[in-house]
């Protein structure tokens, strides 16, 4: 069974710098071949969950990561390449990658997250020694491990290794999370949602997500600010009229 | 340093070490200043016009860049690296340092909001805290200067709480934007205004600062001198007069005093070679920051002075003060998948909310004594880590929830006025010592409940705005939950206060301490009460006043 979504992803370059996209290349290229060799055996032999008695939950062992940070006083200007070593395993980082694309696809032009390196980026971030970003570290490294025990579970398989409809079946369950969530798919459904946050953070604050989201900032202007445009007055407009709000509209 | 004979010693070069240096320097004194930070050159270190995508953790904050990758501070944040302060048992206190060249002028707000005459004599008004040592016509004069060096743009909006600028002095503001527009219509169905921010932020180029080009937040520090910091201006134009040298990375330990208990000069360390020297002067002017310079005093104790120089009155250290904050914000369904366009502006307020209530306060109507301003968090930002929208799902539909959901939400940050109180003061730690072998500061903090009654109107009001503009805000959080930790507001103020008894305070109106007459302090610490109009306008304008005086003070001989 093959990456049916990952039709030579990679070989898009957006002109974008994003940092490690090389490394990354290369541990894809590895983790292509070891995607069904290496992994979360013992988790799935640990079996159940530990809060609820409903579904499972991996047992991993995580060792916290005890590099030290860039510091107080980086470089802004040529902000360091490396700052930490990454720790996701080839094997991981695909499970990243396609977990990635299913979460933001490519659509027409616009890149998928994958195509804009965002595994690198989530590689980085779950590797960094801070506190925050450490306990994201835990999140997601669960999440991924419960993500190919339920692959296992469900389809005999890791998760990379499935069809797109089985990889579909397991995502459609835990891609909603809410108060509604059947209890098996509560803490993977809340470690998800945390995971696809990332995926979206760093998709959208790459030159091709800040094109899709519509953000136009970050040009000089010559001259005084222009304000509002043509189109954003009359949705103003709009919105002061249908919120009885217009006769207290804004003067200069 | 031998060949250039300095009359003044200045320790600090934010706001008031700057403005001070800067004025001294114009009118013909010898000026050394004191660094505890490195040197630092926003011209070649901003970073202008970086994408969160190219720096690590795509720019997000954490324990070594509180506020971010490429917030300008340096060396520091809520902690600097070695050098460590402490609290009282049940005290939680944010002590925000910068160890740079600037100090905080290179990242802060750039709101300059006068104070008034309503704030200058709010005791005699309602019995709390302390009146300043003057009148706000003494100031006004020295407010119009500071705001044209500066560069300040705004209008004048003839609100209670706004005083007008002089003539010609401000620059003209932005256009507000779409949700500045909507909150203004929003508060004003309320019967609240909505008026263009002041704020140190060139719209017109002065001497070789550039205008705002409308890009790149400010708080990154501002390559072109647009947005105000003491590096692109008063410390190279004090430089250009040959009346100013600067020593960095040179940390003040004490003032040193003779028998008789007159300044002498100071001890500092040189933190590149960790050694310790004394250097003399005949006036020492402390700008080190609100608790920095009431550390140094305390921790210069003679025969002369034993609880610390110029500390004869007890109050160093005494009436610490922040801002009051709190925040309440919502998605505004009406805004959901608006029209884009640039909103970067000057990458902050260009409509704020200043405080209404002078007439209902004076009527009695109010439970609480001071006021407070909104500032407006919205717009369409640059993407970061964060991205908002419901987020469920996945795909083409989750990717287009964040789409509608980008540039939708309107928040009100609090910004109020607090009152001085017995349980909030710092002092020396005895025990701690930071890496230079300087005892630490130790702080106490409480609100108290003056604070809380006015935290909660604020929420209550936020919500009510919201509330016009379509926004479901839900319960409000109690104003215990909701008010910002002690310090958190970076608007500390009051440990070296001034007032007109030496017996209350520790400076007379000019900043000059009552027991030293050739020890003067030019920050926030002097500060009688703690207006909610932010500091930093006010630091610059009493230390171009204060240092013209000293300067007199020289040239009759008294100094």
């Amino acid at each position: 069974m093959h990456h049916h979504d990952r039709n030579n992803p990679y070989q898009y370059k957006s002109g974008m710098t994003r940092r490690e996209s090389l490394k990354w290349l290369g541990l894809l290229a590895a983790g292509s071949a070891v995607t069904l060799s290496g992994g979360c055996s013992k988790a799935l032999e640990a079996g159940v969950a530990d809060k609820s008695n409903v579904g499972h939950w991996p047992a991993l062992n995580i060792k916290p990561v005890t590099a030290t940070g860039y510091g107080t006083d980086p470089n802004m200007i040529m902000p360091p390449q490396s700052p930490w070593p990454l720790t996701l395993s080839a094997a991981q980082l695909t499970l990243v990658a396609i977990l990635a694309d299913w979460i933001v696809p490519r659509e027409g032009d616009i890149p998928s997250a994958s195509e804009l390196e965002v595994p690198a980026v989530i590689d980085e971030w779950v590797s960094a020694p801070y506190e925050g970003q450490q306990r994201d570290r835990i999140t997601i490294l669960h999440a991924l491990a419960w993500i190919d025990d339920e692959a296992q579970l469900r389809f005999k398989a890791k998760f990379a290794a499935l069809s797109r409809a089985q990889q579909q079946a397991i995502i459609d369950d835990i891609a909603y999370y809410s108060d509604d969530t059947p209890e098996q798919f509560k803490r993977i459904g809340k470690a998800f949602w945390r995971f696809k946050e990332l995926v979206l953070g760093a998709f959208f604050c790459s030159p091709e997500g800040c094109k899709d989201i519509g953000y136009l900032g970050n040009v000089p202007i010559a001259g005084d600010y222009p304000g509002p445009n043509a189109e954003a007055k009359a949705h103003l407009d709009k919105v002061l009229d249908e919120l009885g709000l217009s006769s207290y509209a804004y003067q200069d | 340093m031998a060949k250039f004979d300095h009359k003044v010693l200045v320790v600090g070069s934010g706001a008031g070490g700057a403005m001070a240096a800067y004025t001294l320097a114009k009118l013909g004194h010898k000026v050394l200043m004191l660094e505890a930070g490195r040197d630092y050159n926003p011209k070649t270190e901003s970073p202008m016009f970086k994408r969160n995508s190219e720096a690590p953790l795509m720019g997000a904050g954490n324990k070594d860049k509180n506020f971010g990758f490429y917030d300008a501070t340096v060396d520091g944040g809520w902690q600097v690296p070695n050098e460590p302060y402490t609290e009282a048992e049940g005290t939680d206190f944010y002590w925000w340092r910068a160890r740079m060249l600037g100090g905080r002028t290179n990242h802060w707000g750039r709101y300059s909001l006068r104070f008034s005459e309503h704030d200058f004599k709010a005791k005699s008004r309602d019995g709390h805290g302390a009146d300043w040592p003057f009148e706000y016509q003494d100031l006004a004069p020295w407010y119009d200067k500071t705001e044209a060096i500066v560069g300040v743009c705004g209008t004048n909006t003839g609100l209670d709480d706004m005083p007008p600028s002089s003539e010609g002095i401000l620059q003209p503001p932005p256009k507000p934007r779409v949700p500045e527009l909507l909150v203004a219509a929003a508060a004003k169905k309320l019967g609240i205004p909505a008026v263009p921010m002041h704020r140190a932020v060139l719209t017109r180029s002065i001497d070789d600062r550039m205008a705002c080009f409308y890009a790149t937040p400010c708080g990154h520090g501002c390559s072109i001198g647009a947005a105000f910091q003491t590096t692109t201006s008063l410390i190279p134009m004090a430089k250009k007069t040959g009346n100013l040298e600067v020593i960095t990375d040179a940390m003040v330990k004490s003032v040193s005093v003779d028998d008789n208990g007159r300044v002498t000069g100071v001890t500092y360390v040189d933190k590149k070679t960790a050694t310790e020297h004394a250097i003399g002067a005949d006036v020492v002017i402390l700008a080190a920051s609100a608790c920095e310079s009431a550390r140094i005093m305390l921790n210069s104790k003679s025969a002369a002075h034993p609880n610390g120089v110029a500390n004869s009155s007890g109050q160093v250290g005494r009436n610490l003060m922040d801002s009051t904050g709190a925040w309440l914000g919502a998605q505004i369904p009406a805004l959901k998948g608006r029209p884009r366009y640039n909103e970067d502006g000057h990458t902050a307020n260009h409509l704020f909310i200043p405080w209404w209530g002078h007439k209902a306060q004076a009527k009695g109507e109010l439970a609480f004594p001071r006021g407070y301003h909104f500032e407006i968090s919205s717009g369409f930002g640059q993407p970061g880590s964060g991205v908002s929208g419901d987020k469920q799902g996945y795909g083409p539909a989750l990717k287009q929830q964040v789409r509608d959901a980008y540039g939708s939400y309107v928040g009100f940050a609090l910004r109020g006025e607090m009152l001085p109180n017995k349980d909030t003061y710092m002092e020396i730690d005895p025990e701690v010592k930071d890496k230079w072998g300087i005892p630490v500061a130790k702080f106490h903090f409480k609100w108290s409940d003056r604070e809380l009654k006015q935290i909660e109107h604020g929420l209550q009001t936020a919500k009510a705005i919201l509330e016009t503009m379509g926004a479901k805000v839900g319960t409000l959080p109690s104003p215990e939950k909701a008010i910002s930790k002690g310090g958190e507001i970076i608007h500390e103020v009051g440990t070296t206060r001034m007032g007109s008894s030496p017996k209350e305070s520790v400076t007379n109106q000019w900043g000059q301490t009552w027991d030293c007459d050739n020890l003067f302090v030019m920050d926030a610490g002097v500060f009688a009460s703690n207006p909610h109009k932010n500091c930093t306008l006010t630091i610059m304008t009493l230390a171009m006043r204060n240092s013209t005086w000293l300067s007199e003070q020289i040239a009759k001989g008294a100094l």
